[in-house]
């Protein structure tokens, strides 16, 4: 009851004010006051969460850490940063095995999708689909441990079949050879499935026209996939491509998970190694300049992957 | 005469595209089976006798079925460590839905006051990330070290979900919340008696990822939790996989099927939910999130 009468009001003040547009912003504001209250949780959160995250930021240039007193120091921090030779070891690991990730990661997906695509019955795409997204959902300490049975020196069923052909068993997570290529398998054995069914939904958008008009025009299957599927489904690609390439220096629980002291020289990242100066040791500035430096490139490297998005797609990822 | 000649080809390309198919079938079927026969493994494995997984190999074909291994599990600590990741996990995700959801719909809504900018303060956050430590130093001088809120607080609201979100909910035509106001409604009922029955798809989809990330969280839990009682599935399982923790074994020797055991119980939610949601992210739901 209260409710309708409160509308009626507002209507009746509409009425009154002849032309809406004349209405005070703060009018405007007051009507959407509900609005506001339902964004006001998550505004909050937003402003704790990640606003008061960027003033921390600040102690990269302060001693904060073992002494009591706080004072400021200038770029002590970085120029100690720029001259550890563990942080451009990390800083070295972090690039290569995210490279790797997307080199090796980056075509599958896509190579599955058109092979999902080219599936007649839509009960096979959907089961093929199903049953390749599951490994997505699962934590990276679940396939680190998936991992690390089968690839167990002594029970794993790796090495077994490795010994059956008179090889020796290989200590896939602790040996610096193998530590890398581990990673990346598994890398793509968790994200290939989400990677194939972002491009397949993509693959359902182009018009089944232009397929059409390129049988028309003589195409072959492999004729149409390069000129009529591939063309339409490029911004994805490009998009996909440019998130992996602005993530690069973020890599790390997979690496917390699987690593392990023996394999430190190839396997530390740059946020494992904030992670063990700053939480484990307590050197706090000192590894807040490392996730000062983190976030600077990742910046860096997000605008200029949206610069080249726009310039080359005409399309902004973000 | 040229007639024949479509027709010849007609045949040839058929011949070819039988192969094609044959070949391309065969390849899906051996991907489907890489990424299925270790979750499978780990299935069997976590049912199988002691003296079955002792040393050999324990591939594809179960050999024996007990229960043992869960009766057992079911005991341990990691049964709390189970419990601990479910209310987490719930508490989390309905917290994160209740914040998510309103946000998504007012920033769906052209006509607010400051919508732009409200939008920018989000994008930001998406492009610059303060990383690690401020956010463990945050966390510690609000007090929440070793405390769940640690673990729910900081995760209420993750902007690729949001950003779905708002993106389904800006092609809810607009002319439907008119019409709800001019029957009464204000915009937080238009909210939930107009726009959430026809965002099911999407709410499901979105739960589901708020449920996954709570339930798989790792690094947040090592960082912010200290005492071993209240430690998640997921840690429990990492230390006792990688660092073959002993707890569970007779003369600390842990076996294969044991380990399985716990590791079924860390993936058991996930696969649960997992058929039921998943067909609404295959129609493609995601890729709203990932343009933006």
């Amino acid at each position: 009851m209260q409710r309708k009468k409160t509308s009626f009001k507002g209507a009746k003040n509409e009425k009154n004010s002849i032309a809406p547009k004349k209405r005070s912003i703060w009018s405007t504001i007051y009507n959407q006051r509900y609005l506001w209250f339902m964004i006001l949780p998550g505004l909050i959160w937003f402003i704790v969460f990640k606003y008061c995250t960027y003033a921390g930021l600040t102690f990269a240039f302060t001693n904060y850490g073992f002494r009591d007193e706080v004072s400021f120091v200038g770029l002590r921090n970085f120029s100690r940063l720029f001259q550890s030779s563990v942080f451009w070891n990390a800083f070295r690991n972090t690039i290569i095995i995210s490279l790797c990730n997307i080199i090796f990661y980056f075509p599958f997906p896509l190579i599955v999708a058109l092979m999902i695509n080219e599936l007649k019955s839509l009960f096979a795409k959907r089961a093929v689909q199903f049953m390749i997204y599951i490994p997505y959902f699962f934590s990276w300490v679940v396939v680190g441990c998936i991992f690390v049975t089968l690839l167990s020196p002594s029970s794993g069923v790796v090495n077994k079949i490795l010994n059956s052909f008179g090889f020796d068993s290989i200590y896939f997570l602790a040996d610096t050879n193998w530590f890398r290529p581990t990673l990346i398998v598994s890398y793509i054995w968790r994200q290939m499935g989400y990677g194939a069914v972002i491009y397949v939904a993509t693959l359902a958008t182009v018009d089944p026209q232009l397929y059409e008009a390129a049988s028309i025009d003589g195409c072959g299957r492999f004729r149409k996939m390069l000129y009529v599927t591939l063309p339409s489904i490029k911004s994805t690609i490009v998009t996909m491509l440019l998130l992996n390439l602005s993530h690069v220096l973020l890599i790390f629980e997979q690496v917390l998970v699987m690593y392990n002291s023996s394999v430190y020289s190839v396997s530390d990242v740059l946020q494992t190694y904030a992670y063990r100066e700053g939480i484990l040791s307590g050197n706090i500035a000192y590894s807040t300049a490392v996730s000062l430096f983190v976030g600077v490139v990742s910046l860096c490297l997000v605008l200029g992957t949206n610069f080249a998005s726009k310039k080359f797609l005409d399309d902004s990822v973000l | 005469m040229s007639q024949t000649k479509v027709i010849n080809n007609h045949i040839k390309e058929s011949k070819s595209r039988i192969v094609f198919r044959i070949i391309n079938t065969i390849l899906l079927a051996s991907i489907c089976l890489i990424v299925i026969i270790p979750i499978w493994n780990v299935v069997i494995t976590s049912f199988a006798e002691d003296k079955d997984v002792m040393g050999g190999v324990y591939l594809m074909i179960p050999k024996s079925f007990t229960l043992k291994n869960y009766a057992k599990v079911l005991q341990s600590g990691y049964m709390d460590g189970f419990l601990n990741s479910l209310f987490v996990a719930v508490s989390g995700t309905i917290l994160a839905m209740v914040v998510t959801v309103p946000m998504g719909f007012v920033l769906a809504q052209k006509h607010l006051v400051g919508r732009n900018v409200l939008m920018k303060l989000v994008t930001i956050t998406m492009v610059f990330d303060a990383g690690l430590i401020p956010f463990y130093v945050l966390i510690k001088n609000l007090g929440m070290i070793d405390s769940y809120l640690s673990l729910i607080l900081p995760f209420a609201v993750s902007t690729f979900n949001l950003i779905i979100i708002k993106n389904f909910m800006t092609s809810i035509p607009k002319s439907l919340i008119e019409s709800a106001k001019l029957d009464g409604c204000n915009d937080f009922t238009a909210l939930i008696r107009i726009v959430l029955p026809l965002s099911v798809p999407i709410l499901a989809a979105v739960t589901l990822f708020y449920f996954v990330s709570f339930w798989n969280r790792y690094t947040e839990v090592v960082m912010f939790i200290n005492s071993n009682s209240k430690y998640t599935l997921q840690v429990m399982l990492r230390a006792l996989v990688f660092q073959s923790d002993g707890s569970l074994g007779d003369n600390n020797i842990v076996y294969d099927n044991m380990k399985m055991a716990v590791m079924v119980l860390g993936m058991l939610p996930v696969l649960i939910i997992y058929p039921f949601v998943q067909r609404y992210f295959v129609s493609g739901l995601l890729l709203g999130g990932v343009k933006e």
